[in-house]
């Protein structure tokens, strides 16, 4: 997570200006400083020359202008060069929720590919991601691929992004959401595009021969009236799609990594591990219970 | 020059001197208190009674703090026979030992306490239902009378003001009707009443939560039968230990042992469901969608996932069980009671979720459901 460290054209502009940004703006600070170490410490003949008004004429004046006005010409410049052409080649639907990421993939026959808290791009095209929000203002960041958008309840924003680079690009909400809003982050695979296609070919049909006792016990436990889990009756919108929870690298909005012990843990002390998030601990469950269901879940990959 | 002035004055002139004597006094009155103490002189007797004029004081003081603490609220509906017979059911167990009941007299035990606990039949009179409900919940200082068990279940409370106030009317059999309903075993021979073999009908759960013979008399009480035999364990336990807080059912678990509790949730799931008429307006609309799909956008997720058949034992079914009992637990849930069990750790942010509306159609709804054989589990 760099915003130095740029991974597609987006984040390549806005590296360079920030660059441009601290150089210039270092320069000019090197600048009055010594201007100022001059009329302090400096000889007669140079505190006289100092003291004229062509100095507030000149570093006052003419320089601001000239410099603002460059900067001005160039940020156009830059904001040109982000039109677009008219249809991204893929759109990807981010809604922002108390305390964790929907992520929605539009297929290419209409349908939606349902997943949450990881997205995976294929390398070198442009996707489009429509940021909503239910509950309040979040604001979705990968600063490795692009700046920020806010996420705002009753309103769609659009963004537009592209990877160069194959990599794995932490995101972070940057705007206060409540709780555990430090803890919702996200993280984006970018992929070769025919990686992508082949993966996004398979990833909505359901998982097969996970393990049957754990699967029950998911059922009976109640998760599915708020996790879906495709292919079973398990269709709840509340929470996360786990359908392929084992696939994703980080569980709970990348708060820890993917294992069966650590999704073991969130269900019964979730609160300790992200306090404040919405999921609710199920600690009446013996162990032996919530390692067969998070092996489960492990296994949905 | 005024006598407020002159007095005024004199006082400036001499706050000294007043202040010292004011001062001295006050610390001969403490310790001539002390010394009485410390000498044990004074009698603590119950059997002795007070000074005629200690008693009127302490009487006038009483009545005073009552008055005053009373909340200023609404009481529910008093003349609800569901809360009435629930109130009847507890102070059979909990009160009437020291205050007597229709038709039975009080204890020479309790008759010989200081103060001696009034007469209910004539006493509930002199106080409004805001004073009973306080003096109920919170019980008095020196005189014996305990506070409520809990203080968060003021619908309890309620249920026992809401008996108070019939009692004074009430024949002895009208009063064993509703605190014992069928349960009572009267003992059939003098050889069963000196060896204490009868039933203990205090502690019998069928007074309120009825048997194989049928449901419980008070919708306000929940349906146990059929219910898994899991989630039976973990409520009486919760009473037990205090986790699940109810100044009435942790009275009635108290003294159970872990065998009995045992015992009792097997009993309890394994009789079948009483038999409902059915309303069948209550089984669709916006009930039924809460039940089987929940609100998804205000976050409520389906009643079903959890309270369904095939949902693990240790969640309560739903189907079958009496509407007010659901809805007062939802309710006492939103009053602020918090969740100290594991399962209501669950319930109760969901239960904070819900409107009048919503609570009023799913209780209907699940009351309504047929609730499948409970045998066996």
């Amino acid at each position: 997570m760099n915003v130095l460290d740029p991974a597609g054209p987006d984040a390549g502009r806005l590296a360079e200006l920030s660059w441009i940004l601290f150089i210039g703006g270092g320069a000019i600070f090197a600048l009055v400083l010594a201007i100022t170490f001059f009329a302090m410490q400096g000889s007669d003949r140079s505190r006289k020359r100092l003291s004229g008004n062509w100095l507030v004429w000149t570093g006052g004046i003419a320089f601001p202008v000239a410099v603002l006005t460059g900067l001005l010409v160039y940020g156009l410049l830059l904001m040109g060069a982000e039109s677009r052409p008219a249809e991204p080649d893929l759109r990807v639907h981010v809604e922002g929720r108390q305390w964790w990421w929907r992520v929605s993939y539009e297929e290419p026959d209409g349908s939606r590919l349902e997943s949450a808290n990881e997205i995976r791009i294929p390398l070198g095209r442009e996707v489009e991601f429509v940021l909503t929000s239910p509950d309040v203002i979040h604001s979705f960041w990968v600063p490795s691929l692009g700046g920020k958008l806010d996420m705002i309840p009753g309103r769609t924003n659009r963004l537009r992004l592209t990877a160069d680079r194959p990599g794995v690009y932490r995101g972070q909400c940057a705007e206060y959401c409540g709780g555990p809003h430090a803890l919702m982050a996200l993280e984006v695979i970018a992929m070769p595009a025919g990686e992508f296609d082949a993966w996004r070919a398979q990833a909505s049909s359901p998982v097969e021969n996970a393990p049957a006792r754990g699967g029950e016990l998911f059922l009976a436990t109640g998760c599915g009236s708020c996790h879906t889990v495709r292919g079973t009756s398990a269709a709840g919108t509340i929470g996360p799609d786990l359908s392929r929870l084992g696939e994703r690298r980080q569980l709970a909005a990348a708060r820890l990594p993917m294992s069966a012990e650590n999704i073991a843990r969130f269900i019964t002390h979730g609160q300790d591990i992200k306090p404040g998030n919405l999921m609710p601990e199920f600690r009446f469950l013996t162990a032996d219970e919530t390692a067969a269901i998070a092996s489960y879940l492990a296994e949905l990959k | 020059m005024s006598r407020v002035e002159a007095l005024r004055r004199f006082l400036v002139r001499r706050w000294k001197p007043i202040a010292a004597g004011a001062a001295a006094l006050a610390l001969l009155a403490a310790s001539g208190g002390v010394l009485v103490a410390w000498s044990g002189l004074y009698s603590v007797a119950a059997s002795k009674g007070h000074w005629l004029v200690i008693d009127r004081f302490l009487r006038f003081g009483m009545m005073n703090s009552v008055e005053t603490h009373a909340p200023d609220v609404e009481p529910p509906p008093l003349d609800d026979a569901d809360l009435i017979r629930l109130g009847a059911a507890h102070y059979y167990a909990g009160c009437a030992y020291c205050h007597g009941a229709p038709g039975l007299a009080m204890t020479p035990v309790a008759q010989h306490m200081l103060p001696a606990p009034p007469d209910l039949t004539s006493h509930v009179s002199l106080w409004t239902d805001q004073e009973l409900f306080w003096l109920v919940k919170h019980g008095l200082k020196y005189t014996g009378m305990p506070g409520w068990p809990v203080q968060n279940r003021d619908d309890e409370v309620w249920a026992v003001v809401a008996f108070l106030r019939q009692m004074p009317d009430m024949t002895q059999q009208t009063y064993r009707d509703l605190a014992l309903a069928e349960v009572e075993a009267e003992p059939q021979g003098g050889e069963e009443i000196a060896r204490g073999n009868a039933p203990d009908a205090v502690s019998a759960c069928a007074r309120c939560h009825g048997d194989e013979a049928g449901p419980p008399k008070s919708e306000l009480v929940p349906v146990l039968h059929g219910q898994p035999r899991e989630m039976l364990e973990n409520a009486l336990r919760a009473y037990l230990s205090g986790e699940r807080s109810s100044g009435i059912m942790q009275t009635a678990a108290s003294g159970l042992s872990s065998d009995e509790v045992a015992e009792l949730a097997v009993y309890y799931a394994g009789l079948e469901p009483p038999r409902r008429t059915i309303d069948t307006a209550a089984l669709s609309g916006h009930g039924r969608e809460l039940a089987e799909s929940g609100d998804p956008a205000r976050r409520i997720p389906a009643c079903m996932s959890c309270h369904s058949e095939s949902a693990l034992p240790v969640y309560p079914r739903l189907a079958g069980q009496n509407a007010r009992y659901i809805a007062n637990r939802l309710k006492a849930w939103q009053a602020g009671q918090t969740a100290r069990t594991d399962t209501a750790a669950i319930m109760v942010p969901i239960a904070r979720l819900l409107t009048d509306d919503d609570i009023a159609a799913v209780s209907d709804y699940f009351s309504s459901l047929p609730q499948a054989g409970g045998a066996g589990r």
